[in-house]
């Protein structure tokens, strides 16, 4: 009886585990909106007013959002429209075109997709025809004959707002803003980019078109508040089925934002980085190591985590070397404290190995020549070494010089770590001068 | 397919929503888009281009005209607006009735697109550019009785070069011939594009009328915007002055000036109790003038985090130790990892490192070469390092 009710238990943990890791899973990785955005109250404000007047009183307008890569551009704009979109009379009116500038290289992809989104009238199904230019015109026409108070806004959403600055002429920008800035059909035009100069980027005419509204998603987040966002992006709402159980896990997710181990994590990243995508990263690192038999969140999971997201590749490339290409490595560190930091090439390095041999060595093996080419050309395969002219060459292969893409630091520490490292050659890597 | 799709947008279920109160008129009236009846302080440009085109008009002859100007000060408005004026007169029969067509070079996806577009309007056929240049010079060339003189407005002319230049050769070819009335008004926004960019024989036929539009000076700039509020009381005086006056020494742009009253009207309103909307003062005035102008970098480097800001620092410091303005990442690494000891903080890994500098990199606070250089990539700064420094300093 009781070893049947134990394993009931045991059932219904197992489940509310998996509930928990995919509402978080949800939170961390599919960009699930959060209610209200955090710390960018003005910045909202700001962008849902611009967005209502186009929509409800037909006026044109540009924008532009610019942040960091994740400081929440995409989500900033989807919160003002999901809001935007509850009121009645926005929701029946308004027109969408969303357009993303890596999947729209060029006008000629831009302008069908637009025509496709606003279902203009040369649409059938899923095919636009007409050529490029025909499609230009046809829009251009569809525009012209809106006017303020009559037709309905359109919002044009371009996503990596900087590559479109890179097509031919800017024409597609051109003739958005110019439409944003005449009395034709109302449009919102809404760009958003990662990059600071972006105006920079645009021709004269373009940018006078441009009604010069930058919305700066810089968020000058405390400490403080990261580590509350930390606290609620793990706590789980009153909607979770179990109440037990979610006051259980959200107990301890308190506990957890008082250890000191934890802040010292926190910190470190909140020190490297400051937006959210980085936090849930880590935490999505922490949250899928809970299991059935270790269902709550603990400081040990959270270091892991944290471990695993700063570790550096190169060093742990030069772990699962073998000792010849290790041998090859210092060689190389050598060559490079001698010559400081010159292009050397096979030679050299066979030289530099052989003195060692000769000297020192008791541990490693006398390689034949091809042997040790074959470790080289497996370190340039790894690109832990680089040919100077990038590859172009017509030298010899034993002959072409080459570069090694390591610090001294990794080298040394990849040493201290690498498991059963003979003596000698841990001597003769701290050795000055070979 | 579809034969004949008519070009359009749905219309709305609901009306759009008039104008509330006195801020919301003002923006309605400021926005760049409802030109005004007559553009103050062009008198004297649409006066000149007036005479030209009417006495085109009344000889019946053909002739060119280059207009330049830099972006927003009011070429296209004019042009338009004497457009507007020659067709009234002509519906009162005081000058012979003629046709408008206008073209803009950003429009077409390609300068032989004009010949299209030109046919189009002209006489509602569509053919294709070759064929469409073979009918227009055959209708140019031939005479035909009772032809009216048409004016062709031709926008943004630069586009519309090609390597022979033949689209604007025959653009200014056709109104020499004798039967053509063809009266073709060109704009562009740099003053030497005739001599820059065309060869002589294009040059030579786009002729010595020229005109070029002034950028606006802050008293024209302020006559615009009170001329557009039209005696609605919106603003205070002296901030009509500051935003005029800021404006016309950057650029002199028209649309620029607009936007700024635009976007001080909705700081305006946002700032004041709801009931209580008044007017727009210096305090609004600014605080657009200086969102609009101020440069984010400053903003970007206070608000970035502790290492970003290390690493800005480690790069400065390895400039002046090479005293040059570029750096490897190698370098700048070695720096940054000795910052790091220096203010306590756990050391840097390579490729931590790496991270900090690639997000720098994508907001353009560094200047960075393709990262699978990784170590040997070199590294600028896009801005001064007195701004860095400044940024770095402050807080």
């Amino acid at each position: 009886m009781s070893k049947r009710k134990s394993g009931e238990k045991h059932v219904a943990v197992g489940e509310y585990v998996s509930q928990v890791q995919r509402v978080l899973r949800e939170r961390f990785c599919h960009q699930r909106l959060p209610d209200k955005p955090v710390g960018l109250e003005s910045q909202y404000k700001h962008l849902l007013e611009l967005l209502r007047r186009t929509a409800v009183h037909g006026e044109s307008n540009s924008v532009l959002i610019v942040g960091p890569r994740g400081s929440g551009k995409t989500m900033l704009l989807r919160c003002a429209l999901r809001e935007l979109l509850e009121l009645q009379e926005v929701k029946k009116n308004v027109l969408q075109v969303h357009l993303s500038g890596l999947l729209q290289t060029d006008d000629r992809i831009a302008l069908r997709e637009i025509t496709r989104q606003l279902q203009l009238e040369n649409v059938v199904g899923d095919k636009v025809f007409g050529s490029f230019a025909e499609n230009l015109v046809f829009l251009l026409d569809a525009l012209k004959k809106g006017d303020k108070s009559s037709s309905r806004p359109v919002f044009f959403i371009l996503e990596e707002f900087d590559l479109f600055a890179h097509h031919k002429n800017q024409t597609l920008l051109y003739n958005l803003l110019d439409v944003s800035q005449s009395a034709q059909a109302p449009v919102a035009v809404v760009g958003l980019t990662c990059r600071l100069d972006v105006l920079e980027l645009l021709e004269k005419r373009v940018k006078s078109r441009f009604s010069h509204r930058q919305i700066h998603l810089l968020s000058s987040l405390t400490f403080h508040q990261y580590r509350d966002a930390f606290r609620s992006e793990l706590t789980l709402r009153d909607d979770f089925p179990d109440r037990k159980f979610s006051q259980e896990w959200n107990l301890g997710i308190s506990k957890l934002c008082e250890d000191k181990s934890v802040d010292e994590i926190l910190q470190k990243h909140y020190n490297s980085c400051k937006d959210f995508r980085s936090l849930h990263s880590l935490l999505l690192l922490a949250v899928s190591r809970i299991s059935v038999s270790n269902s709550t969140l603990r400081a040990l999971d959270l270091l892991e985590a944290s471990r695993m997201s700063s570790a550096d590749s190169k060093g742990n490339i030069l772990h699962g070397l073998s000792v010849l290409e290790l041998c090859l490595i210092i060689a190389m560190k050598h060559l490079n404290d001698i010559y400081e930091g010159e292009p050397f090439n096979f030679q050299m390095i066979h030289n530099e190995f052989k003195k060692f041999l000769q000297r020192k060595s008791h541990s490693v093996h006398n390689f034949e020549k091809p042997v040790v080419f074959k470790a080289f050309e497996h370190l340039l395969q790894l690109e832990l070494i680089r040919p100077v002219d990038g590859g172009a060459c017509k030298a010899q292969r034993e002959y072409q010089l080459v570069r090694l893409m390591l610090d001294h630091t990794q080298v040394m520490e990849a040493l201290q770590r690498y498991p059963q490292c003979p003596t000698d050659v841990k001597q003769w890597a701290v050795s000055a001068f070979g | 397919t579809p034969r004949h799709a008519t070009p359009s947008i749905p219309s709305r279920n609901l009306p759009a929503r008039k104008p509330g109160n006195v801020l919301e008129e003002a923006r309605a009236r400021l926005h760049v888009s409802s030109v005004p009846e007559s553009l103050p302080c062009r008198e004297q440009e649409f006066q000149d281009i007036y005479n030209f085109v009417e006495s085109k008009i009344m000889d019946g002859t053909g002739g060119c005209m280059y207009i330049s100007g830099v972006p927003g000060t009011g070429k296209t408005a004019t042009v338009q607006e004497v457009i507007r004026s020659l067709q009234q007169a002509a519906e009162q029969e005081e000058i012979p009735p003629f046709r408008f067509i206008d073209i803009n070079g950003m429009k077409m996806t390609d300068p032989h697109q004009a010949y299209v577009q030109i046919l189009q309007k002209l006489c509602d056929q569509k053919a294709t550019a070759d064929h469409a240049a073979a009918l227009l010079e055959k209708r140019f060339s031939t005479p035909a009785p009772k032809k009216e003189t048409t004016v062709l407005l031709v926008d943004e002319l630069d586009l519309l070069w090609t390597r022979k230049q033949n689209v604007m050769y025959n653009l200014f070819d056709w109104p020499t011939r004798r039967h053509a009335r063809l009266v073709v008004l060109t704009i562009a926004n740099t003053m030497d594009l005739p001599e820059r960019i065309m060869i002589n024989r294009v040059a030579s036929r786009l002729g010595l009328t020229r005109m070029s539009f002034q950028p606006y000076t802050f008293k024209q700039l302020q006559q615009i915007i009170t001329s557009r509020l039209n005696r609605l009381k919106a603003f205070e005086e002296d901030a009509l002055q500051l935003v005029s006056r800021k404006v016309a020494a950057l650029s002199g742009d028209a649309r620029r000036c607009l936007d700024i009253c635009r976007r001080a009207t909705e700081i305006c309103e946002h700032s004041g109790p709801k009931s209580a909307v008044g007017l727009v003062g210096m305090s609004h005035v600014m605080e657009a003038l200086d969102e609009m102008f101020s440069s984010s970098y400053i903003t970007a480097i206070r608000c970035a985090s502790l290492q970003e800001q290390l690493f800005l620092r480690a790069v400065i410091a390895e400039f002046r130790r090479l005293g040059l303005e570029e750096a490897t990442f190698q370098q700048v690494f070695l720096q940054h990892q000795a910052l790091c000891r220096v203010e306590g903080l756990q050391p840097v890994s390579v490729s931590e490192s790496l991270a900090v500098c690639q997000r720098l990199g994508a907001c353009r606070l560094l200047l960075l070469e393709p990262s699978r250089l990784d170590l040997l990539l070199r590294v600028r700064l896009n801005l001064s390092q007195d701004d860095v420094l400044y940024a770095l300093k402050a807080d």
